[in-house]
């Protein structure tokens, strides 16, 4: 009796393992279709940015006959993607700097020191998280062309830094309360000033919320299209975004060289998101949800 | 002087330089233009002429201007688009991530939340291909399949370029709205579905009555994200359609700006930005109510 009763368990948890195991490799396959919706977009701008006009033409869906990798450098130089990239880097990296530097310090000190009208405010900055960047164009084109800015890096770096603040100061002001006040305290026992409490404390214990900040801050300034359509009208100082739109008026129909144009402005974006994904999903899910 | 106000009054001073960056950058380049854009909206104005102050002409118009109110439609058909396409995808996928046994998870969220990160000048190049009549990957496909009399010139039809920019938007949102879903279906407490399953709740009984209780601040919040969202609608439709054909997807933020750079109405542009930012506003300050009982709740 007792042995027929072990035989059965035994049996049972084998099937259900089975059972188990075959559901797995279903929801897999499952899983794997539906990213078919990413994939089968993005295959068709690789395959089709390999191919010649004419095989773009005979056979639009298929995966190139032969490859066309010289499509990549005439885009390159076509396309002017060398000057852009520039660019969007000039802008792209003191927009980061400046959000980090000045939203940090801010949120510092909301989070750790007393003052006056502390509340209010930290009040006033939050309230920029109810409006949008883009109903300020209007005003910004004309507050720039007033500063002799207009059509210069700094139309798009000023704004682009205020407009994140009061997010950065919101983030990292719940971040940095976190901190345990024993260790603040320990700190200025030791007799360190506000400054080095921020610098020997405060900013080693906050650099994950600093990095979720900077991943996110990047991709939303390396893509922004908005306020450079507006506020750049020259070549010279064109980005990524608004040289591959122009790219696209050019060679609307020239669907291989406009393919490898979208690759090559979409390559470091999606390498910094490969690497960075954890704070990048992270700042995305504390901005929505904090 | 005791020694206490000396140490709160340098306190005082240490926190306002720590401020004072990030208070001038706000107050220059976001509390200003927001302020100026109030004035010009009482304004008529062409950009070079003097300006003519016109008290709430501008809002009038606004009331009366049937493209406005055409805009504004176009941007409300796509909130009722989104709360159902990507908000209901995003919801399906973070479930599927989350509550069902499958290998790869890391790189299946990964593949799925890629668009969100490709510049919307890139999307709209994907798109445009995709839709484009002749070579179109849409168009090719269909041809192949025997349904010709299905191909179109997707983007040039009026009755089809509203919905073919709505999908090419959906295919870039659906991924904010799966990540916040996953956080949230994270959160929520294995114990109860355990209780569930032995009292037999089969998987549509979970989902009914554990998982979207559970959640249900987190929707609303995602839904109202998702129309502030919606009514900012501006890259993809500037690339590809500019608001045609005559005007069947024109949208909200883009007759603001031909309004004032296009037909020279600075005036009348600012006051449509009044509008939507007021509008959005209302938006925000619900989003954040919801935000601070999401708080008091956790």
């Amino acid at each position: 009796m007792k042995t027929y009763n072990t035989i059965n368990l035994e049996k049972k948890t084998k099937i259900s393992g089975y059972l188990k195991r075959w559901k797995s490799i279903i929801y897999t396959v499952l899983a794997a279709l539906l990213s078919l919706i990413v994939l089968i977009p993005l295959y068709w701008v690789i395959s089709t940015s390999l191919k010649d006009r004419a095989q773009v033409i005979e056979n639009p869906l298929g995966p190139p006959v032969e490859f066309h990798w010289e499509n990549y450098p005439e885009a390159w130089e076509t396309g002017r993607f060398g000057p852009y990239f520039r660019n969007s880097v000039l802008i792209t990296v003191p927009t980061v700097l400046g959000v980090l530097m000045f939203s940090f310090s801010a949120a510092f000190a909301f989070s750790i020191l007393n003052f006056p009208f502390k509340e209010g405010l930290y009040v006033f900055f939050i309230t920029g998280l109810t409006i949008p960047l883009g109903v300020l164009v209007v005003p910004l084109y004309y507050q720039m062309l007033d500063l002799k800015l207009l059509d210069t890096h700094w139309a798009i770096i000023l704004p682009q830094i205020a407009v994140v603040i009061p997010f950065g100061i919101m983030l990292l002001r719940s971040f940095i309360q976190e901190i345990p006040s024993e260790i603040l305290d320990a700190g200025r026992v030791d007799g360190c000033s506000n400054w080095l409490l921020l610098r020997h404390i405060v900013f080693p214990l906050s650099r994950s919320a600093l990095l979720s900040l900077m991943v996110f801050e990047f991709m939303w300034s390396w893509n922004e299209f908005l306020l450079p359509v507006v506020l750049l009208q020259t070549e010279r100082v064109r980005t990524l975004p608004l040289g591959l739109n122009f790219f696209h008026g050019r060679f609307s129909t020239n669907f291989p060289l406009l393919m490898a144009g979208a690759v090559i402005s979409f390559l470091p974006v999606v390498i910094v998101y490969i690497l960075f994904q954890r704070q990048f999903v992270r700042g995305i899910t504390a901005g929505a949800l904090k | 002087m005791d020694t206490r106000k000396v140490k709160a009054l340098r306190e005082t001073i240490s926190a306002i330089s720590f401020i004072f960056p990030a208070l001038l950058m706000y107050a220059a380049f976001f509390i200003y233009p927001a302020a100026n854009l109030i004035r010009l909206s009482l304004f008529k104005w062409d950009g070079l002429e003097p300006m003519v102050f016109v008290g709430a002409e501008n809002y009038i118009q606004l009331f009366k201007d049937s493209i406005f109110w055409l805009a504004f439609r176009h941007n409300m058909f796509w909130v009722l688009g989104a709360v159902f396409v990507p908000v209901t995808f995003g919801l399906a996928l973070a479930i599927l991530l989350t509550r069902f046994p499958l290998h790869g998870k890391i790189l299946f969220r990964t593949i799925y939340f890629l668009p969100q990160v490709l510049s919307s000048i890139t999307v709209a190049i994907i798109w445009g291909w995709i839709y484009n009549p002749v070579y179109g990957a849409l168009n090719q496909t269909l041809r192949m399949i025997g349904l010709d009399f299905l191909a179109h010139g997707w983007l040039g039809d009026r009755n089809f370029a509203l919905p073919a920019l709505f999908i090419a938007w959906s295919w870039i949102h659906y991924g904010f709205t799966m990540v916040i879903f996953i956080a949230a279906l994270e959160g929520i407490d294995e114990v109860y579905f355990d209780a569930a399953k032995i009292d037999g709740a089969n998987k549509f009984q979970q989902f009914r009555h554990i998982l979207i209780p559970f959640i249900k601040r987190q929707l609303t919040t995602i839904i109202v994200i998702t129309t502030i969202f919606s009514f900012q609608v501006f890259d993809l439709v500037y690339v590809l359609t500019n608001g045609g054909p005559n005007r069947a997807s024109l949208v909200t933020p883009l007759y603001m700006l031909s309004s004032a750079f296009r037909y020279y109405k600075v005036g009348y542009g600012s006051a449509i930005a009044v509008a939507l930012g007021v509008f959005i506003l209302v938006l925000s300050v619900i989003l954040m109510k919801l935000r601070n009982a999401n708080k008091e709740a956790s």
